[in-house]
Order: C-alpha cells, then sequence, then structure tokens
C-alpha cells in the first residue's frame, strides 16, 4: 500500500525537451504546484535539492526509546543548536562547531535520530548578519516531511488587515477568492477539525475532530465565559481517510506525531510527497529529480522571459540546464528569494523580477516564546487517561483587536495540550529524588496543561534579507545575509500573551506552575513569509494576485514568499490554497497562449 | 536472583572465553564501557537513590539507568562530555570526604542522604561543582528511567503508542 518512489536518476530528465513547467522546490508549495498543473495536462519537472528520502521507512513511529541504543537520540557527532547558541553566537553557527554535523534547533526536541537527515547540516549551509534560527529541509517533501500539521485558513481579518488598522498593505485577494481553493485542499488532502463559526477563523470541510481531555474541556468552558473560543486542533491529517490517495492511511492516533520531532510513517498527516507527488506521477505528466541544487532562473536577453533554470548535481556539483515554458518556484520564502537575487542579468540587474526592489522585503514570520504552565490540581493523583493518541490539543483562536482595540496591531493564537506523554515532562520539572519524587512524577504527569502562543509578526520594508557575496555555501552559491529584527508592536504583543496566558489559566481555576514571558530567537516559528509579495502595483510588490511576477510573466512563486502579511494563524494550509489557485489561472493563460 | 538461570550464563561466559582466548585477551563483558568500576558502582547507587525501587516499580538500577549513561559517556564526541562525568563523581566523593570523612558508597545510608538532600536543594540554581553535577546526573537519570521498558511500563503504565480506532476523550460541545 505504501509504495516506494520509482528510482528517479538524472536519465529521468529530458535535457532536449522543454517542458511546460519546472518547479524548483518539492515541499508543500512545490508538490501543491505539481499536482494542479499535472491535473491540467501539463509537463511538469519537478527538482528538489535534497535526496529523496522515504519517511515511511526512516521515521520507526513506533519503535519504543528502548529499543534504540541511543533511545531515540542523535549519533555522538551530530549536535543541535541550543536556543543559547542562536543567542551567543553570531551566523553562521556552525562555523568552528568541534561537530561533523550541526543541525537546526528543531532536532533538539525529543527523539531525533530518525530524523536528522531530512534537515541540512548547517556546516554545508552557512547564512550571515542578524540573528535568526533558520530551519531548512532539503528532502523531497521539504519540511511538510516534518511539520506541526496545524491547518488553519486566514480571513478577511487579514487580507484586508490594512484597511482595519492602516498598517502595511492589504492584500490583492478577499476571502471569498480564496474559499473555495481552501475546500479544495481540504478534500484533497484532508482536515480534522470542530466548526465554530468564526469570522476570523473560518471553519473548514472538517474530517472527524481530535478529542480533548479533562483539563482542556474545562479550559474551553472557561473561555467560553470569556468570549473566546478554544477548539480542538485543526491538524491536516486525515483522520476519515481519502478514497482517492492510495498512499496515505487515516489517523490511528498512535501518538508518534511529536515524538521523533515530527512526521508520520502512515501519511496519515499530510506530507508533501504522498499527499501530492506521487499522486502527480501516477499522471504520467511529471518528472522529478532530486539531487538538483537550482542556482539561477535563466533568461532569453531578447524577450526578457525565463527560459528555464540551472541546477547543480548535488552530490557531483556538475552544472546542468534544463528548459521550461514556465519557471515555478516554490524553495520556501527565503531560498526562492535568494534565487531571484542570484538570477541577475542585463535585463534584470538587481535579481530576476525585482524591478521594485522588494525581493527580500517586507520579511515576516510569527513571533513566539510566551507561553504558561499549570496544573489541574483534582487530577493529581488520579488514574491517568491517555493523552497523547491524537494528531495535537487544541488550539485558542485569535480574540486580540478585533472589536476592541490595544496598545499594539494585529493578534496571536495559542496552541497547547493537557496529559501525560510516553515520557511525562514532570520527570525533568518535578523537584528532589527518591520515593517522594518519583510518586509526585506519577501523581503530576496526568495533571499538567500548557499552551504557547503564536504573533503576528508586522510586515515591515526594512526586514530584509539580501546575498553575502562573501559566503558562499559548500556549492559555491552566495547565501543570504538576514536583517531582521522583531519591532515595537511585536514585544508589547508579546508582553499581552503571557499575561491573557495567564489571566486564561488563571480564570480556569489552574494552579499556574510558570508564564514564560520571554521572546524566542527569530526564525523559531519556521513560518518565513513575505519576501516576494503580491499586490496590484508593481512598484511596491513583486507578483500579481496569481504569485506571477509583474515583469517576467513566466515567473510564479507560489511559496510563502507571495504572502503580504503574516497574520497569526500557520501558513501551510493558505500556501497550498494560493498555490493551487495560481496554478488553475497558469494553466488557463498557458492553454491561450499567454505566458 | 541467585537462580540456575544465572549460572547457566557463566557456563556460557566461559565457553565463549575458551575459545576467544586463543585470538584475543579476554575481554570482560560485565566491564563498563567508560568508567572504572568504582565510579560506575558510585554511579548506579546515585542514580538509584535518584529513583529508587519502591511498591510501586523497580528503580533505575534495575532500568540499567548507570548502563546508559556509561554508554553515552564513552560514546561521547567532546571531551568535556565524558570528563564532566568523571570530574562530577569525584565531586560527589570529596563532598563525601569533607562532610564525613569517607568516599561516598562507604559513608552512612543517613549521612549519604543529607548529602544528596543539600545538592538536591540547590537543583534549579546550582553553584558548586557538586551540585552542577546532580542537576545534570538528575536530568539525565529522569530521561534514561522514563524512556527505559521499566520507566514507560511499569512505572508510568503509559496506555499510548497503539493503534486506536477513535480518539480517547470528550468531543468539544
Amino acid at each position: 500500500m505504501l509504495l516506494q518512489f520509482p528510482a528517479s536518476n538524472f536519465s529521468d530528465i529530458d535535457f532536449h525537451t522543454t517542458y511546460d513547467a519546472v518547479v524548483v522546490g518539492s515541499g508543500a508549495a512545490g508538490g501543491m504546484a505539481a499536482h494542479a498543473l499535472t491535473q491540467h495536462g501539463m509537463k511538469v519537472l519537478l527538482l528538489e535539492a535534497g535526496k529523496n528520502q522515504d519517511t515511511t521507512k526512516i521515521l520507526h513511529s513506533m519503535e519504543w526509546p528502548y529499543e534504540h541504543p541511543r533511545r531515540g537520540k542523535m549519533p555522538p557527532d551530530y549536535h543541535a543548536l541550543t536556543r543559547n547558541e542562536y543567542n551567543i553566537r553570531q551566523p553562521p553557527y556552525a562555523q568552528g562547531s568541534p561537530y561533523t554535523n550541526v543541525v537546526s534547533y528543531i532536532q533538539g526536541w525529543g527523539g531525533s535520530d530518525y530524523s536528522k537527515t531530512l534537515v541540512v547540516n548547517e556546516k554545508e549551509h552557512p547564512y550571515t548578519g542578524t540573528r535568526y534560527a533558520w530551519v531548512r529541509a532539503r528532502t523531497v517533501g521539504g519540511k511538510t516531511t516534518i511539520w506541526g500539521r496545524l491547518a488553519l485558513r486566514l480571513s478577511d481579518y487579514d487580507f484586508k488587515a490594512k484597511s482595519r488598522d492602516g498598517h502595511g498593505e492589504d492584500w490583492p485577494i478577499s476571502y471569498a477568492d480564496i474559499a473555495p481553493y481552501y475546500d479544495k485542499v481540504d478534500e484533497y488532502l484532508g482536515v480534522s477539525g470542530h466548526p465554530e463559526n468564526l469570522p476570523w477563523l473560518p471553519d473548514g470541510k472538517f474530517q472527524r475532530a481530535v478529542k480533548l481531555n479533562d483539563a482542556e474541556v474545562h479550559l474551553r468552558n472557561t473561555l467560553k465565559g470569556m468570549g473566546r473560543v478554544l477548539t480542538p486542533y485543526r491538524a491536516g491529517v486525515t483522520t476519515d481517510g481519502l478514497k482517492h490517495n492510495k498512499y496515505r492511511m487515516r489517523c490511528y492516533g498512535r501518538g508518534a506525531c511529536n515524538r521523533h520531532v515530527g512526521g508520520c510513517d502512515i501519511h496519515a498527516a499530510f506530507d508533501s510527497p504522498t499527499g501530492l507527488i506521487r499522486p502527480a506521477m501516477d499522471t504520467g505528466n511529471l518528472v522529478m529529480r532530486p539531487n538538483s541544487t537550482v542556482y539561477e532562473v535563466t533568461v532569453d536577453k531578447d524577450t526578457g522571459k525565463a527560459t528555464g533554470v540551472s541546477f547543480l548535481d548535488s552530490d557531483s556539483k556538475k552544472s546542468y540546464q534544463v528548459k521550461a515554458k514556465v519557471v515555478i518556484l516554490a524553495a520556501s520564502t527565503l531560498e526562492s528569494a535568494r534565487l531571484m537575487l542570484l538570477s541577475k542579468s542585463s535585463l534584470y540587474p538587481n535579481g530576476i523580477g525585482n524591478s521594485s526592489g522588494h525581493v527580500g522585503h517586507n520579511f515576516c514570520e510569527h513571533v513566539m516564546g510566551p507561553s504558561v504552565a499549570g496544573i489541574k490540581t483534582d487530577l493529581i493523583g488520579k488514574p491517568r487517561t491517555l493523552d497523547d493518541g491524537r494528531p495535537g490539543g487544541f488550539y485558542v483562536a485569535r480574540f486580540r483587536n478585533l472589536k476592541d482595540k490595544s496598545d499594539f496591531v494585529r493578534g496571536y493564537g495559542f496552541e497547547g495540550g493537557s496529559g501525560c506523554g510516553m515520557i511525562p515532562g514532570a520527570a525533568y520539572t518535578t523537584p528532589g529524588f527518591g520515593e517522594e519524587y518519583k510518586k509526585n512524577v506519577r501523581d503530576y504527569a496526568g495533571a499538567t496543561i500548557e499552551m504557547g502562543a503564536f504573533g503576528e509578526v508586522l510586515a515591515r520594508y526594512e526586514n530584509a534579507v539580501d546575498i553575502d557575496p562573501a559566503v558562499k555555501d559548500a556549492w559555491g552559491i552566495p547565501v543570504l545575509r538576514f536583517s531582521y529584527h522583531f519591532g515595537e508592536n511585536e514585544k508589547k504583543m508579546a508582553a499581552d500573551m503571557a499575561e491573557s496566558a495567564r489571566e486564561m489559566f488563571a480564570a480556569a481555576g489552574f494552579e499556574i506552575v510558570s508564564v514564560t514571558k520571554s521572546i524566542l530567537p527569530e526564525g523559531w516559528s519556521i513560518h518565513e513569509l513575505g519576501t516576494a509579495r503580491m499586490g496590484n502595483d508593481p512598484k511596491t510588490s513583486v507578483l500579481n494576485q496569481y504569485q506571477q511576477s509583474h515583469d517576467v510573466k513566466n515567473l510564479f512563486v507560489v511559496d510563502g514568499s507571495g504572502f503580504v502579511s503574516a497574520s497569526c494563524q500557520n501558513p501551510t494550509w493558505t500556501i497550498m490554497a494560493l498555490c493551487w489557485r495560481s496554478c488553475d489561472y497558469l494553466a488557463d493563460q498557458f492553454r491561450k497562449g499567454e505566458v | 536472583m541467585e537462580t540456575a538461570l544465572n549460572r547457566r550464563d557463566v557456563f556460557k561466559f566461559f565457553g565463549v572465553a575458551a575459545f576467544t582466548a586463543l585470538q584475543l585477551p579476554a575481554a570482560d563483558p560485565t566491564a563498563p564501557l567508560f568508567f572504572s568500576r568504582d565510579e560506575f558502582a558510585l554511579l548506579d547507587a546515585l542514580t538509584e537513590l535518584i529513583i529508587p525501587s519502591d511498591d510501586h516499580s523497580p528503580g533505575a538500577h534495575e532500568a540499567g539507568v548507570a548502563a546508559y549513561i556509561d554508554r553515552t559517556a564513552a560514546e561521547a564526541y567532546l571531551p568535556e562530555d565524558k570528563t564532566s562525568w568523571r570530574q562530577g563523581l569525584a565531586a560527589i566523593n570529596e563532598l563525601s570526604q569533607n562532610m564525613s570523612g569517607s568516599v561516598f558508597l562507604k559513608a552512612a545510608k543517613a549521612q549519604q542522604m543529607v548529602l544528596l538532600k543539600q545538592i538536591a536543594a540547590a537543583e534549579k540554581a546550582p553553584k558548586t561543582e557538586a551540585e552542577r553535577f546532580f542537576t545534570q546526573l538528575k536530568q539525565t537519570t529522569a530521561f534514561a528511567y522514563y524512556s527505559s521498558s521499566i520507566g514507560i511500563h511499569k512505572d508510568i503504565n503509559y496506555k499510548g503508542n497503539v493503534m486506536l480506532d477513535k480518539f480517547v476523550g470528550y468531543e468539544a460541545t
């Protein structure tokens, strides 16, 4: 049932053919582009810099920790960057490290031996400038192989936010434009959720919702009284199954989602390889080549159009060129911006598609850190329930700056959960030792509840990335230089996150164990957005509402780059809905010969 | 646990040793990988004091916590990750000498508890070498014990990591 990809290799590419489209990157956006365009009958070449790793085989989701020689931890020559290292070191963080392999902070969680090869070795992938905890997954499927699965919609509170508070720009689309595509994504990939009928967090075409436990139900009821909504985790997970996809199973509540950093080896959680790419291959219209590091979009000097891409074989570092009628960048918000800036020519001296000068700018994401942990005291010492047999706990929808105004603009939501996992968190936080410690760990393990915030970082022109000509990656490609800081709005918002978190737990009567006020390093959310924003004015935006370059008609950028603002809702579902909409437009234009 | 099974193991071991002796100096399979026997005995005792065997479940000794730490130290990539363990154990013995005039394992049980309580009191903000070592030892012991078969199945009695037809809990209403 869970089939492997056909061995994809060099001979799959026909270098004499001009493909209808070449897609760069195989994550949520690249997978969706491959799916949508092959459905329209276009002949697509998909290039991925990373290797073809089958998570079905490598994740071993149900292996017990004691079945692994290092209890699931990475080999000793691997090192995951710590929060403190992002604070005290200057990028490139891996420089000077004695470890052979240095990986991003995300590998520091839990047992991570299984997913260590999905993220890059920072020694090969340096970057410079300001602090940024940049998580990169170069592998077929990109970050969807380990994503957090929260699948939320944006609303007109986001798309028309400037009209409400004056900051930034409105999106060139409204909710009505994208709603049908959210529906299509829901139905094609599966999303779990409970309808709440909130205008600022629209409901989807939900499959079976996850259930809440005692403390979570209690918090939901408390928040109802405060006019706030705690809803079961809206997971991009098929909980009822998908009849049209033979590569995925429905969720069986194994609780494996977070055990090995992430990833689902039965593919109930959406990942691009099984959700999008394999079905696209089955159309016969898709060729995929992993191990292909694209470094330039090539252009025709006469027409100004893109002609294809140049890439290096990631192993041999030999250079190749492929031709395509349309070039689609889906390499991630930061890597797509890097590629545009690297693609300089006499026609496009500032990089392809960058006549506005906005490529790399308006870079935004989510601010994280403030959180609360508590105890529902009547659960202490009670028999524990099975709390982690589900793809997530709960989500608290945005409640700030909807009707009222506060001393900051925009809003934030909380992700959280209660109860006991395989290894109780109480083991690390319970003080003391001996029989009393051991009993306390047991008694408190099921009584804990915690939640942490994700808030909108305002898109600002001065938050940007550009190319650092002095530093090159292991492939000789100049790297990104960050100039990115949280601003006053984020700091005020973070203070309010911590206070409102405390307020809600206090209202629920939980014993508060800790309130965290500090902000995590920039990049922690892994939600980079906005580096090639959409808009109606070519002078102030890079892409039109179909993620098509204003300057180069046959260049599309379909990942998070096109976001005009970050919203506070997690972006993956919106990336895919936007991409599908753009690809429908592209296919129509392609048929008419207008790209 | 002095059973026939143990004697059979001993017999097996002798058989193997007789064979390998022809090619290699006899390796002692019970020897720790990194620590000396004395260090290992101290480590084993300390982990068992942190998570003891009691009426509810076996403790750190039976869960093999010291063996896990021994292996971790043996494989450690950075020299300081090895030495921190060795120096930490030495710091415990030094403190024990100062407090009771003998190394930790030779000290009376009551004196051992006084020492541990003293360094555990500074758990959240350790200052001395012995206090820092306690925090390192406690966190590692917690992970090694609660990720062991005994910790997961006998102590916590974790019910998950199974295939569920339906989610457990309450529906949102």
